[in-house]
């Protein structure tokens, strides 16, 4: 059976879109570039199969794909389920480093007071 | 607690975000006060005041926790466990051994019951008491606890992080009494959550510590013990 190959512009111009949220992020310091190269090179993945609909239903169907947004739909949640992960484990190293900043910050204030204490 | 204490040692109360006057009864009666700007919990609490054992240099130090169920005249069995000739690195003061004392509710003995028997299975660890949060750490459970220590719930996950490292655990009846004072941080609906997260951080403690041993230098250690006590979340601090 041939793979339905319908028109994905409007999946493309929203890539573009939050594409161009991201740079926006970028250019105004509120997101670090080496965090998020990962995710605009998902969103330029998915815009690319959005503008190429005839390169993308031969790699579905190659898959086994019947149709082609089923491919779009199960790329874009494994995407976003690693990205989650990535972010899950920046987050949990944060939390370490905070907590050990916070033990450190106390140590050393309760020394300082020691210190002033028997000046 | 200081006057109760054996041989040459420092009664440090570790502050975190208590809102009654632990600090000045504390600052008041001259022990050293550590204050957390943030509160980090039990986990992240207890381990500044191994941190502050650790890197003054002191050979052991006791947990003590700051709600008065430990009583401060019971510290020296836990510190003569330390000297005899198997060497413990963990003291576990256990309320279960001689049946003495306080002995908790009938739930939470249960919950106790099963991380007992879970510790075993997993770990091949022996304690009669894994909740138990009246220890005692010699200086290889000090270098080890200083870098890693869990932070929620952390009592019978630190026993599974001790064990796969290869320190040696041994219990030590003890007498406890009931909580004095704040209330429990595992109330409500939160047991079934404990005894879930519990179960599994011991076995997910046990597989990514195993096999890695503790790298410590033993040198210039102070014969001398720190007594760390916890403050937190409003728990009135009796010591």
């Amino acid at each position: 059976m041939q793979i339905e190959i319908d028109r994905y512009w409007p999946f493309a111009v929203l890539c573009a879109a939050i594409l161009l949220v991201v740079l926006r992020l970028l250019l105004r310091e509120r997101i670090a570039l080496q965090g998020s190269i990962s995710f605009v090179s998902v969103l330029v993945m998915f815009l690319l199969a959005a503008l190429l609909p005839d390169l993308t239903a031969r790699l579905a169907h190659a898959m086994g794909f019947k149709v082609l947004s089923n491919f779009l739909f199960c790329l874009a949640i494994i995407a976003l389920a690693l990205l989650h992960l990535r972010a899950l484990v920046t987050l949990s190293r944060l939390e370490t480093r905070t907590v050990h900043l916070t033990q450190d910050l106390a140590l050393l204030e309760e020394k300082l007071d020691r210190a002033k204490k028997t000046r | 607690m200081a006057a109760t204490l054996p041989c040459s040692s420092e009664v440090v109360v570790v502050d975190d975000g208590s809102t009654d006057a632990t600090v000045q009864v504390a600052a008041e009666r001259g022990v050293r006060v550590v204050c957390l700007c943030r509160n980090l919990g039990i986990g992240g609490a207890v381990q500044t005041g191994l941190r502050l054992a650790y890197r003054e240099g002191f050979d052991c130090a006791v947990q003590v926790d700051g709600d008065g169920q430990h009583p401060p005249s019971e510290i020296h069995r836990l510190v003569a466990r330390l000297s005899q000739p198997d060497l413990p690195d963990i003291v576990v003061g256990s309320r279960r051994l001689e049946q003495r004392g306080y002995q908790s509710t009938p739930a939470r003995r249960l919950g106790q019951n099963w991380l007992r028997l879970w510790l075993r299975a997993v770990c091949g660890l022996r304690v009669t008491d894994p909740t138990s949060g009246f220890r005692l750490y010699g200086a290889r459970a000090l270098a080890l606890f200083q870098r890693v220590y869990p932070y929620d719930f952390p009592e019978p996950e630190s026993l599974a992080v001790a064990r796969a490292r290869g320190l040696r655990l041994v219990d030590q009846p003890v007498e406890m009494r009931p909580r004095q004072g704040g209330r429990s941080s595992i109330a409500g609906l939160q047991p079934l959550y404990y005894m879930i997260k519990v179960t599994l951080a011991v076995a997910l403690a046990y597989a990514r510590n195993r096999g890695r041993k503790v790298a410590v230098s033993l040198d210039g250690l102070r014969p001398s013990l720190a007594a760390v006590g916890r403050a937190g979340g409003g728990s009135a601090d009796r010591d």
